[in-house]
């Protein structure tokens, strides 16, 4: 069944603070929609309005074109896992899960059925009598998941759910619940600060900045054109470098570049090494130009202190800290001029 | 650290000491005859001939069981009040912000630090007007004014220490605000209420100030062993008295394990 939620100019406003400012975003059936932003941007707080836990101060919740934002959690059919997992502690691991079914008045057969059944997906039978309190991390996690994905919702929310769990587990988590939201073709909104994350397992990614979507697109779309100069920042284990534009004659701009986009065949500007990182085959070369410090890539070895001509195979250009056009190949892009 | 050990159970020693020694005098006075007690050569404190007599004596004076049932069914009036008002005065207060609970506990504190009779006055001339005096109600009601209070603050605490965002959850799941509270909070919050319900009973237990202007005709057992011993027995009030101290010293004990300071000092939230 088709289901389609847009938020329409939403503002949630904290004291003086407009957390979320007239933000804008569609998401649509079966997709994993990867809300991306630093801690303290709100996006646990978009998570909340969506499931009516907090009530926006203006505009509209909409579900299939009805507008549901005057309605309570109990009528939208959302689940929400939350931040630190909200396993009720009073609860055993099979009450926890048929919590939900037993709010609306399922038979305990049925419930009993369906509990079953979710905890072979999430291999957590074996934990079923256990009190929710004495699980570990990924366990809780797991619980959780179950306990939202029994009631069949039509739309579900995940804050951050890996945040609380160890590395290594973390990382096979999320390859599963990839593989969950495919195999049941639900939609997912699953909130993170990490963006290996959400390169890892987004459909599309929603950078949360200044209470707005600042770009919404496949990881590698907003990886190679960042719409803003803070995007392009905060995307990538090195941020994208920004130069002065006047190097290749954009006067008044800013020319971003990602570290790979360095053609060390080309001269057209000289740099001086300050440091060398080597991962794994490739060496990230830390480097003045001018004042400026960045950050590019080369999979030779240079000396610090040493000074190289380099110049970009492509780069983008910036008026204002937004994207203005991009310039895939200088080469092309001069003898169009 | 082993010196540090030795200093805190030494003060630990002293101050039980400190605390033990009237219950002491008063077993020594309930089982001693009573020529030994006026007798008594201090400091020699110690047990030397036991009697049953003013134990059963006391029994004889049927006129203080009345005012012990009396004040069972007050403190038991006092504790359900109290806990049935704590809890949903708690659980508002802890969704307001820490600044402003705070301000509203101290006020709430403000009755407590005036001298008991000054309040006791006024309301026992409107309780006159409602019918309220002598009777166990106008004591209990009374008696909220000292327990509420400490009540709510215990209940506050209750409520702040509860996880994170549980209730959020059983709203999400679906759970309309009767099924929240008697599935979900109250369940969680077991041990403060049953704190509550303790600490309670036992203030309106031996409150003397309400009870004797409020009730002066229909006494509670505190009063009535006061009048005891203005009247010159005390052995019998001290007997009695003992009796009656018991069940609430095994019940102390037994509950002992949720004594604990955390569950008195969760309220205290950013102070
Ligand atoms: N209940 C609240 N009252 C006041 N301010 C809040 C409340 N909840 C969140 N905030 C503020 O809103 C901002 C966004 O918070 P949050 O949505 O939790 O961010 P994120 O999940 O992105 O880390 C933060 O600055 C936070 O301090
Ligand atoms: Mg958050």
């Amino acid at each position: 069944m088709e289901y389609k939620l847009e938020l329409k100019e939403i503002t949630k406003i904290y004291g003086e603070k407009k957390v979320l400012n007239n933000l804008n975003l569609n998401i649509v059936s079966g997709e994993f929609m990867v809300i991306l932003g630093p801690s303290g941007e709100g996006k646990s707080t978009l998570l909340r309005s969506i499931v009516g836990i907090e009530n926006i101060d203006s505009g509209k919740i909409m579900v299939n074109g009805e507008d549901v934002t005057n309605n309570p959690p109990n009528k939208r059919n959302i689940a929400m896992v939350f931040q630190n997992y909200a396993l009720y502690p009073n609860m055993t691991v099979y009450k926890n899960i048929a919590f939900p079914l037993k709010m609306s008045k399922m038979p305990s057969e049925q419930i009993k059925e369906k509990v079953n059944k979710v905890s072979e997906l999430l291999k957590i039978t074996d934990v079923l009598d256990k009190n929710s309190t004495k699980l570990s991390g990924g366990q809780k996690q797991r619980v959780a998941i179950a306990r939202a994905l029994v009631r069949e919702p039509k739309l579900f929310l995940l804050d951050e759910p890996l945040s609380n769990i160890d590395a290594r587990t973390r990382y096979t988590s999320r390859q599963e619940l990839k593989r969950l939201q495919k195999e049941l073709n639900h939609t997912f909104v699953y909130v993170t600060h990490d963006q290996s994350e959400a390169a890892n397992i987004a459909d599309r990614v929603a950078v949360l900045h200044n209470g707005v979507i600042e770009q919404i697109g496949t990881y590698e779309e907003i990886y190679n054109k960042p719409e803003t100069t803070w995007v392009g920042d905060f995307i990538g284990t090195y941020p994208m470098n920004f130069i002065d534009g006047s190097i290749y004659d954009y006067k008044d701009k800013k020319i971003g570049f990602r570290p790979s986009w360095v053609d060390e065949s080309l001269n057209d500007f000289e740099l001086e090494i300050s440091l060398i990182e080597k991962i794994e085959n490739n060496y990230f070369i830390h480097c003045n130009l001018g004042e400026k410090n960045i950050v590019i890539r080369s999979n030779k070895n240079y000396n610090i202190g040493e000074k190289i001509k380099v110049g970009l195979s492509k780069f983008n250009v910036y008026k204002d800290e937004k994207l203005e056009s991009v310039i895939e190949n200088k080469k092309e892009k001069a003898s169009a001029d | 650290m082993k010196n540090k050990d030795t200093v805190s159970y030494i003060i630990a020693i002293i101050l039980s000491i400190v605390f033990i020694y009237p219950l002491y005098v008063l077993i020594l006075v309930t089982f001693e005859p009573v020529y030994l007690t006026f007798g008594r050569i201090y400091p020699f404190q110690l047990p030397i001939i036991l009697t049953l007599s003013n134990l059963i004596n006391s029994f004889h004076q049927v006129g203080l069981i009345v005012p012990v049932i009396r004040s069972v069914e007050v403190a038991m009036l006092v504790s359900i009040i109290a806990v049935l008002l704590s809890i949903p005065a708690g659980y508002g207060l802890q969704k307001l912000t820490s600044r402003v609970t705070n301000k509203i506990i101290l006020l709430m504190f403000v009755v407590n630090m005036m001298p008991g009779v000054v309040v006791a006055i006024p309301i026992s001339v409107y309780f006159i007007k409602l019918g309220l005096e002598n009777s166990i109600f106008g004591i209990a009601f009374a008696q909220e004014l000292v327990v509420l209070p400490l009540s709510v603050f215990i209940m506050l605490g209750g409520f702040r220490a509860l996880p994170k965002d549980i209730e959020n959850q059983a709203h999400v799941d679906g759970a309309r605000l009767h099924s929240i509270f008697s599935k979900v909070l109250i369940p969680l919050v077991k041990v403060p209420i049953l704190i509550t319900f303790l600490i309670a009973w036992m203030t309106s237990w031996d409150e003397f100030t309400y009870a004797v202007i409020i009730s002066p005709i229909n006494p509670t057992f505190p009063v009535k062993l006061y009048d005891y011993v203005s009247r010159g027995e005390p052995f019998v009030a001290s007997s009695f008295a003992l009796l009656v101290t018991v069940p609430v010293v095994v019940l102390v004990i037994i509950l002992q394990k949720y004594l604990k300071g955390e569950y008195l000092s969760g309220g205290l939230n950013g102070v």
